[in-house]
């Protein structure tokens, strides 16, 4: 299988004192990877690394085993939906115009792409709004657009399903399926159930990769209990769908016992 | 463009012929009616009125390219230390040699201000650093400027130092235009051309990173466009305040982000800002001339209170 992207003994950080310890990872053409963490374990940096936003203290990152390409190409190679990303006046066509890095006006194919763009995340009506009349949702399904509209290699999601409603979510999980096996997607999330419909996940704990495999295999109460501190009930779909996954504070471990 | 953004730009554009006709009309002597116009006035206030738009356009091109470039849009053409540069460089050249005009002097201190502020930035054009530098430096070329005057034995330096730090046009020869236009020419041309940059530019380091700009080599330019465009407004006009940020401001309201929209209309804007601001500063006292940056503040300043007002309320319902 042909690696998107690998990273190879990576350490990252700051002021040479790493968050992240020697982490090897690959995520492959057409896969869905998911990492799953304790708040802080890393999980944004790992991502931000793997995006070409951090300099790897020691270890190499390659994505289509090269370097990644510097200029417009690289929108080519990766999309990127960050987290932290503050809604702007831009209108919601020309933002997910900008994902072409393109230097001019578009042509008519750009344009098309961009309408396809928009119409995958349900945006076409919103089109020539400002991003600023958003409402969370909608400003993530078009910051989601952006990064899959010069249709990347890999695409590198940090929370996508921040602020979307139930509704929304489940068409992110559509989305994502539909793009399965044309373009890797590696994700941060929270969510158990998001994790648990990825082909591979990997679990992050306090600044190292724990393990990677197959989400029934990784996504066991007992690894997640080491992983985020908590006793996590997973309870299986009779019908095959991904698993729930119940996940107990403090008092309810106590009555539960 | 759509139609109505096209249309906007139309209209702007006929506003500003319009108030440039006017201001050629208007002196305190009255009104004289474009057929009735004399060669003095065509030698007086032809080049006055054509350096305020250029100085207004200059210097709206100028707060593009620095909101752009710390991604903030409070930010103005004079933050990064370029006012108190220019501030200095004048008032040290009108104590010394009162009877140089102090533009260039003006200009090397503004540059020279940014160049310290970039040095003192680091290797990095990181927009935080920049800004804390240049409120640093400004500061203290502020309190040197307040040293000079303190220290300066002439009563009329005072007074054609305090004329100067608030803008003004006087009475410019034809030639004090041709540099002015040139840059504004050359950079806008140059700015408009590599729009799209700037639009990834404003959407912070990361995503501009992210969606392919090399952030050191384009934030390298635009500063380079930025202090050139005010540095020739300064030498040409003093210190006009507030248009750098009131021009891109409101042009951002009509023509969004994009800086393909957004350029033409914020030059268009801030060419008639201080065009009007300088038929008032000619007219409402005649026969005495009020400083134009007093009034480009005065009329600047309510207009950003009242858009303070609705972000804040949107921002408030957002969080409701």
């Amino acid at each position: 299988m042909t690696a998107v992207v690998e990273s190879c003994g990576v350490s990252v950080g700051w002021h040479m004192q790493p968050v992240l310890r020697d982490v090897n990872l690959c995520v492959y053409a057409g896969e869905r990877l998911a990492l799953v963490g304790a708040n802080g374990c890393g999980k944004t940096t790992l991502l931000r690394a793997l995006s070409g936003l951090e300099r790897p203290l020691s270890g190499h990152i390659r994505w289509l085993d090269r370097e990644l390409p510097q200029g417009p190409a690289r929108v080519n190679v990766l999309g990127l939906l960050l987290q932290d990303e503050r809604p702007s006046h831009f209108g919601v066509r020309d933002l997910v115009t900008l994902g072409l890095a393109l230097d001019g006006v578009p042509t008519a194919a750009q344009r098309a792409s961009v309408d396809t763009a928009l119409s995958r995340s349900d945006l076409t009506a919103l089109g020539n709004r400002s991003c600023l009349s958003l409402s969370g949702g909608e400003f993530q399904r078009a910051l989601l657009a952006r990064a899959w509209v010069a249709q990347p290699h890999l695409m590198v999601l940090d929370e996508p399903s921040n602020h979307l409603d139930p509704a929304r979510q489940a068409e992110l999980l559509r989305r994502l399926d539909q793009l399965h096996g044309t373009c890797a997607v590696l994700l941060s999330t929270h969510d158990l159930s998001l994790a648990a419909s990825c082909d591979r996940v990997a679990l992050l704990h306090a600044g190292r990769i724990d393990v990677v495999g197959a989400p029934q295999d990784v996504l066991t109460p007992a690894r997640l209990a080491r992983t985020l501190g908590a006793r996590v009930q997973r309870l299986d779909d009779p019908s095959g769908g991904p698993p729930f996954f119940r996940v107990l504070c403090e008092r309810q471990r106590e009555s539960a016992s | 463009m759509t139609e109505r953004r096209r249309g906007v730009v139309l209209l702007m554009a006929g506003a500003l012929a319009l108030l440039i006709v006017l201001g050629m009309s208007l002196g305190p002597t009255g009104v004289r009616a474009p057929w009735a116009w004399q060669d003095s006035i065509i030698g007086l206030r032809v080049p006055r009125v054509l350096l305020a738009a250029i100085v207004g356009g200059s210097l709206a091109l100028s707060g593009v390219a620095m909101q752009a470039l710390l991604q903030n849009d409070l930010a103005d053409p004079y933050i990064l230390g370029l006012a108190g540069g220019a501030s200095v460089g004048a008032v040290s050249s009108l104590a010394l040699w009162p009877t140089l005009p102090p533009g260039p002097a003006a200009a090397l201190g503004a540059a020279g201000a940014v160049w310290v502020v970039r040095r003192l930035a680091g290797r990095l054009y990181d927009p935080l650093r920049l800004l804390l530098s240049g409120i640093a430096v400004s500061s203290i070329l502020g309190s040197a400027t307040g040293l000079i005057l303190t220290l300066a034995p002439a009563d009329r330096l005072l007074r054609s130092a305090t004329f100067w730090l608030f803008g003004g046009f006087g009475t410019p020869q034809w030639s004090a235009i041709a540099l002015p236009a040139a840059l504004l020419l050359g950079v806008g041309a140059w700015m408009f051309q590599r729009s799209e940059r700037l639009d990834r530019l404003s959407l912070g380091s990361d995503v501009a990173t992210s969606l392919g700009v090399d952030l050191n080599a384009t934030r390298r330019w635009v500063l380079l466009a930025s202090v050139v465009l005010t540095a020739g407004a300064v030498a040409a006009a003093g210190l006009v305040g507030f248009v750098g940020l009131l021009a891109p401001h409101a042009a951002r309201l009509v023509a969004g982000a994009t800086h393909r929209r957004l350029l033409p209309l914020a030059l268009l804007g801030g060419a008639a800002l201080v065009v009007s601001a300088d038929i008032l500063a000619r007219t409402a006292f005649a026969p005495r001339e009020v400083p134009v940056g007093l009034l480009t503040a005065t009329l600047g300043g309510p207009f950003f209170l009242f858009q303070l007002h609705r972000a804040t309320g949107r921002a408030d319902r957002r969080s409701a």
